[in-house]
C-alpha cells in the first residue's frame, strides 16, 4: 500500500498499522484487530461480488454478516479495565473521559480511546533492583544507590517511589515518559536532599526528613510538567555507609558499646566497694557500741562491788579497812620474795634473812 | 448489468474512500503539524498559543505533506561529564533536559528531527554545563546552590536553543559524584573518621570509668572515716559513762574509795607479769604489817602506826 508513506514519514512511535495511524503512546489495545477485520472483510467484499450467486455465495454472505456484527461490536463498544479510566478523542481532539466498564464510541479514525491506569499503585525502585516476589531489599545498583553527602562523604540510599496517576489527561498527553520521568527526577531530587545534609543524620535520624523533603520536591518538579501524576509516598529501604568502610561505622557502634560497658564494670566496682566500706563502718560502730556497753557494764559492775563493799564498811570502818590492808597484803606479799630490813638494830644492815643465799640466787638467776 | 453497476459503485466508493484519506489528516491532543506545500512549511497546527487546535484537516493531495511533532515535554539525558570546578575539584555530573517544541516550523527547519535534535543538543548542553559548574566551586555544586545552577544552566541552554524553536522546560544534575579514583580518598577519610571517633568514644568511657572509681574510693574514704569519728565518740560516750558511774559511786566516800582502789591496785601491782621470777621486796618491819612481828603480847603497840 503505496500512499501508507505518504502521510507518516514525520510521526514517532506511532502504533503500527492502518492508514490513520496511531498515537505514539497509549493506544488503545483493540485496534489492531479491528483495522485487521476490516480490512479482511473488504478484501472479502471485492472477491465475493463480482463471483456472485449459488449457495456458496450465500453462505459466504451470512458468515460475512456475522464477521460485520463482529467487526461493529468491536468497532463501536470498548471496555475499559477496572483499574483504569479512558480518554476519548474525537479527530483527535480531547472529547470526553470515562471510567471503567463498557463504553460506546464512534469507529477509528473518528474516535480514538487512551487508557491510563489510574487505580494502579505505581512503584519506582531506586538503588536497588526490585526483587521478583516485590518485596524486599534487592541487589544493589551502585550507579544508582551511591550518592555524595554535603559533608563529601559517601552514602548508599535506595529507596522506594509509590505513584498514582492524578489527572489521566495529564498524564497522557503532557509528558512523553512519565515513569522513566519519575524515576529521573527522583534521583536527582534525592541527591540534592542528600547533598545538602550531613552523613551522619542521613543515615540514622534524619531518614523521615529526608524522605519528606525527596517527596515534596519531586511532587513540586512533576507538577511543573504538569505530569498529571501524585506522589503518594517517599520510602528509604536502607541509608547506610558504602560496604567498603561498613567496618568502620560497626565499630563505631562497637565502641559505643565498650563506652557503655566500661560505665556498667566501673558502676559496678563501686558499688562494691562502697558497699563494703557501708559494711566496714558498720562493723566499726557496732565494735565502738560494744566497747561502750562494756566500759559502762565494768564501771557499773566495779562500782556495785565497791559499793557493797562500802555499805559493809560503813557498818565497821576500823575494822574492816584494817582487815582490807591485811588480806591485800597477805596475798601480796605471800607471792612475794621478800628481805626485811630492820633500820634500827645496830648500825649498817642486820640481815634477819640470808643475805647470802640472796646474792647466790642472783648469780643464779643471771 | 446490475453486476456491472454494482462493480462501478464499489468501485466509486473505494476511490472516494482513498480521496479522502489522501486529503484529510487529524492532529491530536499531544501533537503539532506542520503542512508543507512542495516541501515548503507553509502551515502550522497546534502549536502552544496557536490558533488552530487538534482536529480534522485538509490538505491537497500529494501537493501538500504533513510533518507531525510531539507537543508533550520531551527527554533528553546528557551522557556523564567530568567537570572541574573552580576550586580545582573534579565531579562526574549526569545531567537530563526536559524540553518542548514550541516553534514546530523552526524546529523542523533547523534540526528535522530527533536525532539533528540530538546533535545539536548536546554540544549546547555540555557547554552550558561546564560553564556554569565551571565557575562555582565543590560545595555550591553538591550542598549549596545546586537549585540555582540548574536553573543557570537551564537558561543558558534556552538562549541557544530558541533557535531551533524548543524551549528547555527543566534541567536537572542527576548525579554529581566524584570520579572513581577520588573516591578512594572519601573512603579512607571516611574510614578514618569513624576510627577516630571510636577511639574517642572509647576513652570517653575509660575516663567515665575512672571518674566513677574515683568517686567510688572518695566515698569508701569518707563512709569509713565518718565511721571511725562516729566510733571514737561512741567510745568516748562509754569512757564519759564510766567515769561518770566511777565518779559518782567513788565520791560517796572518796577516803574509803582512795584505801580500797589501793589494796586492789597494789595486789594487781605488785605480781610480776613474768611467773617464774618473784617480786622481791625489801621491807622494813617497821610498818603497819608487821605492827605485830615483834610484839607476841598483842597489846596494841603504842607510836608505830603505818
Amino acid at each position: 500500500m503505496p500512499w501508507n508513506n505518504q502521510s507518516g514519514g514525520g510521526r514517532r512511535g506511532g502504533g503500527g498499522g492502518g492508514p490513520w495511524g496511531q498515537g505514539p503512546s497509549g493506544g488503545p489495545h483493540q485496534q489492531p484487530d479491528l483495522e485487521e477485520l476490516l480490512k479482511r472483510s473488504q478484501d472479502r467484499l471485492k472477491q465475493v461480488i463480482p463471483g456472485g450467486g449459488g449457495p456458496p455465495g450465500l453462505l459466504i454472505f451470512f458468515l460475512m454478516l456475522a464477521g460485520a456484527v463482529v467487526a461493529a461490536w468491536f468497532a463501536f463498544f470498548f471496555v475499559v479495565g477496572a483499574d483504569e479510566n479512558a480518554v476519548v478523542l474525537r479527530f483527535g481532539k480531547f472529547d470526553r473521559q470515562v471510567d471503567s466498564g463498557l463504553h460506546f464510541r464512534l469507529p477509528p479514525p473518528i474516535e480514538e480511546v487512551r487508557v491510563a491506569p489510574v487505580r494502579t499503585e505505581h512503584v519506582t525502585n531506586i538503588g536497588f533492583e526490585s526483587t521478583v516476589a516485590g518485596r524486599g531489599v534487592g541487589r544493589d545498583l551502585p550507579s544508582e544507590s551511591l550518592m555524595l553527602s554535603g559533608d563529601e562523604n559517601i552514602v548508599v540510599v535506595g529507596f522506594t517511589v509509590r505513584w498514582r496517576i492524578r489527572n489521566a489527561k495529564e498524564y497522557l498527553f503532557n509528558i512523553q515518559n512519565p515513569k522513566d520521568t519519575v524515576k529521573e527526577v527522583a534521583e536527582s531530587v534525592m541527591r540534592e536532599v542528600v547533598g545538602e545534609s550531613d552523613l551522619t543524620p542521613l543515615i540514622t535520624e534524619a531518614r523521615g526528613k529526608t524522605e519528606v523533603a525527596v517527596k515534596r520536591l519531586l511532587q513540586d518538579v512533576l507538577d511543573y510538567y504538569g505530569a498529571g501524576i501524585d506522589i503518594q509516598a517517599v520510602s528509604i529501604q536502607k541509608s547506610e555507609p558504602p560496604a567498603l568502610v561498613i567496618d568502620a561505622f560497626r565499630d563505631v557502634q562497637a565502641a559505643q558499646a565498650d563506652k557503655e560497658k566500661y560505665q556498667n564494670e566501673a558502676s559496678g566496682y563501686a558499688s562494691k566497694v562502697v558497699n563494703e566500706a557501708k559494711g566496714d563502718a558498720d562493723r566499726i560502730l557496732l565494735t565502738a557500741k560494744g566497747y561502750r556497753e562494756q566500759a559502762i557494764a565494768e564501771a557499773t559492775g566495779q562500782t556495785a562491788r565497791f559499793l557493797k563493799v562500802y555499805e559493809e564498811y560503813k557498818k565497821a570502818p576500823e575494822v574492816t579497812r584494817k582487815r582490807l590492808y591485811l588480806e591485800t597484803m597477805e596475798r601480796v606479799l605471800g607471792g612475794a620474795d621478800k628481805i626485811i630490813l630492820d633500820g634500827k638494830a645496830g648500825q649498817g644492815v642486820v640481815p634477819y634473812l640470808p643475805l647470802d643465799q640472796l646474792q647466790k640466787r642472783k648469780e643464779g638467776g643471771n | 448489468m446490475g453486476k456491472i453497476l454494482a462493480a462501478v459503485l464499489v468501485v466509486l466508493v473505494g476511490l472516494a474512500a482513498v480521496a479522502a484519506y489522501l486529503s484529510t489528516f487529524i492532529v491530536h491532543v499531544n501533537e503539532q503539524a506542520v503542512v508543507l506545500t512542495f516541501s515548503n512549511p507553509e502551515r502550522v497546527i497546534n502549536e502552544p498559543n496557536g490558533t488552530d487546535g487538534p482536529g480534522l484537516y485538509f490538505k491537497v493531495p500529494l501537493a501538500q505533506t504533513v510533518e507531525f511533532f510531539d507537543k508533550r515535554i520531551l527527554d533528553y539525558d546528557l551522557p556523564t561529564l567530568e567537570v572541574t570546578g573552580q576550586d580545582q575539584k573534579r565531579l562526574m555530573i549526569d545531567t537530563f533536559a526536559r524540553y518542548r517544541i514550541t516553534n514546530p516550523k523552526l524546529y523542523y527547519q533547523a534540526v528535522r528531527n530527533e536525532r539533528g535534535l540530538r546533535d545539536r543538543l548536546k554540544p549546547m548542553m555540555e557547554a552550558a554545563v561546564r560553564g556554569v559548574l565551571g565557575s562555582a566551586k565543590f560545595q555550591e555544586i553538591v550542598k549549596e546552590k545546586r537549585e540555582v545552577l540548574m536553573k543557570d544552566i537551564a537558561k543558558q541552554v534556552n538562549e541557544e536553543s530558541k533557535a531551533l524553536g524548543l524551549e528547555v522546560v527543566d534541567v536537572r544534575i542527576k548525579r554529581a559524584d566524584l570520579p572513581e579514583q577520588n573516591q578512594k580518598n572519601v573512603y579512607d577519610r571516611m574510614r578514618a573518621d569513624r576510627q577516630k571517633q571510636a577511639a574517642e568514644t572509647r576513652a570517653e568511657g575509660t575516663a567515665l570509668a575512672n571518674k566513677i572509681k574515683a568517686d567510688a574510693d572518695r566515698q569508701v574514704t569518707i563512709i569509713k572515716a565518718d565511721a571511725m569519728r562516729d566510733g571514737e565518740r561512741i567510745r568516748g560516750e562509754g569512757d564519759a559513762e564510766r567515769n561518770r558511774i566511777f565518779a559518782e559511786a567513788f565520791g560517796k566516800d572518796p577516803d574509803f574509795f582512795a584505801f580500797y582502789r589501793s589494796m586492789q591496785a597494789y595486789e594487781v601491782g605488785m605480781k610480776s607479769s613474768d611467773k617464774s621470777v618473784e617480786t622481791r621486796m625489801l621491807l622494813s618491819p617497821d610498818s603497819e604489817f608487821f605492827k605485830y612481828f615483834n610484839n607476841p603480847t598483842g597489846a596494841p603497840p603504842g607510836p608505830a602506826k603505818k
